[in-house]
C-alpha cells in the first residue's frame, strides 16, 4: 500500500467563482509533495475539501481504501488525515498535552486519564525531537513551537497523511531547519506529506513531487520536482514569464534634515540606546531575527509603549507621540501591522470601510456625517492602485484571500497620506507575483517622497527594496549598512553583524 | 433564479422577517380573541410599554455596539428617574427641566461606568454588574430617607398629558390620529432617529462600531478607543435614564421599582433585531421590531387567558424560534457573500 491519497477531477464552485476545476493530485506515502499556486489559486479550497470542511461539487477522493469525500473534519481525522493550518488551531489556554490529545483524549472510566495523556504527548513530542514540558500552556510558546505542537497533535491521531499549510510563514530560519528535519523523518517513516508554501527555495529543499494550481486548475499534476527549474515553476504559477526584476539603486539625498531621527532612545520594553535616522523618500530596512525587538521599537515610537529616555525628532523637531491617533493625525506617521487579521483589518466590515478607517476625519460633511461618495471614491482609488481583486467595495474583508487582505491593510494607510510609513512584514503569506508587486509599490511610494521603515524577517526582501539596512539583535542596533543590493555580499555582512553581536 | 435571489435577499433582512412574524402574530391573536384589538385596554398600553422598552433596548444596543454589556441599565434608569422625581418634588422643577436632570444623571452614571471599565481594564460585564448592586443600594437608601411612601409622587404640569393622551386627540381637517398610539412613542421616535443617525451616518458611530469589531485594529488605526468606550457607556446611560423617566411618567410616580424589569428585555430587542453581542454591528430599527414582537407575544398570550408559567414557556419557545430564524437567514447571507478562500 503506497498510494495514500488520490484526488480525481475535483471541482468546486462558489457563487461567482469556479474555485477548483477538475483538479488532480496523487499523494504517495514516503514523499513530500509541494502544492503551489498564487493566492486565490484554490490551494486552501482544495485542502478544505480533502479535510471535509467543504463538499466538492464533483470528482472523487480516495484515501486509505476509502472512496468518498469526507463529510466532516472529524471523519477526515479518523481516516488518518491531519492538517497543520496557516491559522493555527490550538487552544492558547490549554497545555501542550491537552492540545495534542484534544481530538481523542485517553479515557479511563469515562474520565480523562491524565498520566496516559502525558505519556502520549511525550511520545509524540519525542518522535519529532521536540523537547518541551507537556504541561506548558500553549500561549507561552513561540509561533514555531506551536507549529511543532500541531505536528505532534497530527502524530497522536496516527495520521498517515499530513497537510502542512504554509508552515514556515512565520518562523525563523533555524526553526525552519528543525521543522524540515522532522518532515524528512516523518517522510522516511512512510507518511505522505503535502507541503504548501510560497517560499520556492524551501520547496526545492524539501519536496519530491509537485502540483501547481492556477486559477483553480491543476496546471502541473504530481510531477517530480527535480524535472523543473524554479523559473519554470514560477511561470506555471503565474501563467506568464515574470520578467526578471531589475535591481534599482535609488539615490537618496541624506544632506538635509531627516524625516525621523531617534537619539539614544530607551523604551519600557528594554530597548538600549537606539539611534537611527530616516531620510525623506528613503526605504530603511530593519532586519533582525524574530524577537530582535523591531516591531516593539516601531510600536514604542508610535506611543503604544513608553519611551523612557532619549528623544524622537521629526523633521528636526523634538516630539512626544502619545498614541496612534496622535501619530496619525498630528505627526503623519502610519503603521501597517504584521498581524493583518488581528490588528490590521475589520473583518466584518467592507473593503471600503476598512480603507476609510484612517481617514474618517477627512471625509466628513456637516454634523460629523461621513460622505459616502468621497468614501467610495477614495476606496476605489486605492483598490485600483493596489489591484485588489474584489467584486465591489461592499465586499467584506473576511471573504478576501490573504494577499488581498494584506493589500487592504496597506491601502488604508496609503489613503491616510502620511509622511512616514512603518511597514511590518508586508509579504508574509503572500504569493510570488503579489510579493513582487508589493516590492515595486514600496519603492514607488518612496519615489513619491514617502519615508518608509520596512521591518522584515525575509532577507531577500530587505535586500531587494531597502536603501539602507539597519540590523537589530536583542533590542539593540548592531549595525547599519548602505545597501548595494548585491545579495551574496550584503547577506554575509548582515549575518556577520548579527553573529558578532 | 433572479426572483428567488431577490426573495432570498429580502428574507435575509432580519427586519423584514421580524415585521412579518409580528404582524402575523398580531392578526392571529386578534382573530382568536377580539379583545386583543381593544385600543384602551391592550394596544395603547402595549405601545406605551413598547416605547419605553425600545429605549431600554437602545441603551443596551449602545453598549453592545462596542462589544460590551450593560447589566446596570435597569438601575441606571432607576437612579435617573429618582433624580427627576426628586427635582419635581423638592426643587419644583418644570417638566422638561426634570427630564433633563434625569438624562444628565444617566449620562454621568454611564460616564463613570465607562471610565471604570477603561481604567480598571475589568470586563464591562463585571463592572456593570457591580454598578447594578451599588446603585440598587443607593436607590433604596434615597427613597427610604426622603419619602414616606417610598416614591416621589409630585406630578409637574403636563405629566398626565404625556401618560394618557393618544394621537386620537390630534386632528387635521377632521382626520384624527389612531387611538392606539400614545404620546410616549415620540420620545422613542426621537431616540430611534438620533441613535440610528449616529450609527448609520456619522464618524462617531462608525468609530464606535469599528472599536466593537476589532479593538486592536481600531487602536492601531488611530481611533481613540478608550474615549469611544466611555462614549458608548455615556449613550447607554443617557438612554437608560430616558427610559427610566418614561416609565416614571407612565406610572405617574417615581419609585425604586422603576427599571427592575429592564435588564432581560433590554437584550431581547437588539438581539432579535440582529445586533451582534460581540460588537461591530447594530440594528436600531430592528430593536424596535424585536421589542414589539416580544410584547405582542406576551400580551397576545395573556389576552388568551394563558397562565403566567405557560406564558413564559411559550414566550421562551417563540423567542428561540425567532432567533433561529435569524441564524437561518445569516446562513443565506453568508452563502451569498462567500467568495473564494
Amino acid at each position: 500500500m503506497t498510494t495514500e491519497l488520490l484526488i480525481e477531477q475535483v471541482s468546486k464552485a462558489f457563487p461567482g467563482v469556479q474555485a477548483l476545476n477538475n483538479v488532480n493530485l496523487t499523494l504517495t506515502g514516503g514523499t513530500v509533495h509541494a502544492l503551489l499556486g498564487e493566492n486565490g489559486a484554490g490551494k486552501s479550497t482544495l485542502i478544505k475539501i480533502i479535510t471535509g470542511v467543504y463538499r466538492a461539487d464533483s470528482g472523487a477522493l480516495k484515501a486509505n481504501g476509502q472512496e468518498h469525500f469526507f463529510e466532516s473534519p472529524i471523519e477526515a481525522t479518523r481516516a488518518g488525515i491531519a492538517v497543520v493550518h496557516q491559522e493555527r488551531n490550538l487552544i492558547p489556554d490549554f497545555s501542550v498535552e491537552e492540545n495534542i490529545t484534544l481530538h481523542n483524549p485517553p479515557l479511563k472510566y469515562g474520565i480523562v486519564d491524565r498520566s496516559e495523556r502525558t505519556r502520549l504527548a511525550k511520545q509524540a513530542l519525542s518522535t519529532i525531537g521536540f523537547d518541551i514540558d507537556p504541561k506548558e500552556r500553549v500561549k507561552n510558546l513561540s509561533v514555531a513551537q506551536m507549529q511543532l505542537v500541531e505536528i505532534a497533535k497530527a502524530l497522536v491521531t496516527k495520521a498517515q497523511i499530513i497537510l502542512l499549510d504554509e508552515p514556515t510563514a512565520s518562523i525563523t530560519n533555524t526553526e525552519t531547519v528543525k521543522l524540515f528535519e522532522i518532515i524528512k523523518l516523518l517522510s522516511s517513516q512512510g507518511t505522505a506529506i503535502l507541503f504548501v508554501s510560497h517560499k520556492l527555495e524551501e520547496v526545492y529543499q524539501i519536496c519530491d513531487t509537485v502540483t501547481v494550481l492556477r486559477d483553480g486548475e491543476s496546471v502541473l499534476e504530481s510531477k517530480p520536482l527535480a524535472d523543473y527549474k524554479q523559473d519554470e515553476i514560477v511561470d506555471l504559477m503565474v501563467g506568464r514569464h515574470l520578467a526578471d526584476r531589475k535591481i534599482r539603486i535609488r539615490d537618496i539625498d541624506r544632506t538635509g534634515q531627516p524625516a525621523m531621527e531617534l537619539k539614544d532612545v530607551r523604551t519600557a520594553l528594554g530597548h538600549e540606546t537606539i539611534s537611527m535616522s530616516l531620510y525623506p523618500g528613503e526605504v530603511l530596512g530593519m532586519y533582525g531575527l524574530v524577537g530582535a525587538g523591531r516591531s516593539e521599537l516601531a510600536r514604542s515610537i508610535l506611543g503604544l509603549y513608553a519611551i523612557t529616555q532619549g528623544e524622537i525628532l521629526l523633521s528636526g523637531k523634538e516630539v512626544k507621540i502619545k498614541n496612534m491617533g496622535d501619530a496619525l493625525h498630528r505627526h503623519r506617521i502610519g503603521y501597517v501591522t504584521e498581524n493583518r487579521k488581528e490588528e490590521g483589518l475589520f473583518l466584518d466590515f467592507s473593503v471600503g470601510q476598512n480603507i476609510s478607517s484612517t481617514i474618517l476625519a477627512r471625509i466628513l460633511d456637516k454634523l460629523g456625517v461621513i460622505n459616502r461618495d468621497k468614501e467610495a471614491e477614495i476606496a476605489t482609488k486605492f483598490v485600483d492602485r493596489l489591484g485588489i481583486k474584489i467584486v465591489d467595495n461592499h465586499q467584506l474583508a473576511e471573504t478576501l484571500s490573504g494577499g488581498n487582505q494584506q493589500k487592504v491593510s496597506v491601502a488604508k494607510w496609503l489613503a491616510a497620506e502620511t509622511n512616514i510609513l512603518i511597514i511590518d512584514e508586508p509579504t508574509v503569506g503572500v504569493d510570488v507575483r503579489t510579493k513582487a508587486a508589493f516590492h515595486e509599490l514600496i519603492m514607488e511610494l518612496a519615489d513619491e517622497g514617502l519615508s518608509i521603515i520596512l521591518i522584515s524577517s525575509d532577507l531577500p526582501e530587505v535586500i531587494a527594496i531597502s536603501d539602507r539596512i539597519m540590523v537589530m539583535n536583542d533590542y539593540a542596533v548592531v549595525g547599519e549598512l548602505e545597501n548595494t543590493k548585491d545579495y551574496p555580499s550584503i547577506s554575509r555582512s548582515i549575518m556577520a553583524l548579527i553573529h558578532s553581536a | 433564479m433572479k426572483l428567488t435571489r431577490k426573495i432570498t435577499s429580502i428574507l435575509s433582512d432580519q427586519r423584514v422577517v421580524l415585521s412579518i412574524i409580528t404582524l402575523a402574530l398580531f392578526l392571529f391573536f386578534g382573530l382568536k380573541n377580539k379583545a386583543f384589538f381593544s385600543a384602551d385596554f391592550v394596544l395603547f398600553p402595549l405601545l406605551r410599554d413598547a416605547a419605553t422598552i425600545t429605549v431600554v433596548g437602545l441603551a443596551q444596543l449602545c453598549a453592545l455596539s462596542i462589544g460590551h454589556l450593560n447589566l446596570a441599565v435597569g438601575r441606571m434608569a432607576a437612579v435617573s428617574a429618582m433624580a427627576t422625581g426628586y427635582s419635581y418634588q423638592y426643587l419644583g422643577f418644570s417638566l422638561p427641566l426634570g427630564v433633563l436632570v434625569g438624562l444628565i444623571t444617566g449620562a454621568l452614571l454611564g460616564a463613570l461606568t465607562g471610565w471604570i471599565v477603561v481604567k480598571s481594564q475589568v470586563n464591562a460585564f463585571i463592572v456593570t454588574l457591580a454598578m447594578d448592586f451599588a446603585l440598587l443600594g443607593f436607590v433604596t437608601f434615597i427613597y427610604v430617607t426622603f419619602t414616606p411612601a417610598a416614591a416621589f409622587t409630585t406630578k409637574p404640569a403636563g405629566m398626565d398629558f404625556w401618560r394618557n393622551t393618544s394621537l386620537a386627540q390630534y386632528c387635521i381637517a377632521g382626520v384624527c390620529g389612531p387611538k392606539i398610539f400614545p404620546m410616549m412613542i415620540f420620545p422613542m421616535i426621537v431616540a430611534l432617529l438620533l441613535v440610528g443617525f449616529m450609527y448609520g451616518k456619522t464618524r462617531l458611530g462608525r468609530e464606535l462600531l469599528l472599536t466593537g469589531s476589532n479593538l486592536r485594529a481600531a487602536k492601531l488605526s488611530g481611533i481613540p478607543v478608550d474615549r469611544r468606550v466611555i462614549t458608548a457607556h455615556i449613550f447607554s446611560g443617557t438612554l437608560a435614564g430616558l427610559a427610566g423617566v418614561m416609565l416614571g411618567f407612565t406610572n405617574g410616580s417615581f419609585s425604586a421599582a422603576i427599571g427592575s424589569e429592564f435588564m432581560l428585555p433590554s437584550f431581547l430587542g437588539p438581539v432579535l433585531g440582529g445586533t451582534l453581542l460581540t460588537g461591530g454591528s447594530v440594528a436600531v430599527f430592528g430593536t424596535m421590531m424585536g421589542t414589539l414582537l416580544t410584547l405582542v407575544i406576551r400580551q397576545g398570550l395573556s389576552v388568551q387567558g394563558i397562565g403566567l408559567e405557560t406564558l413564559n414557556i411559550a414566550l421562551g419557545l417563540v423567542l428561540l424560534l425567532a432567533l433561529s430564524l435569524g441564524q437561518i437567514q445569516k446562513m443565506f447571507t453568508s452563502i451569498r457573500s462567500r467568495g473564494r478562500t
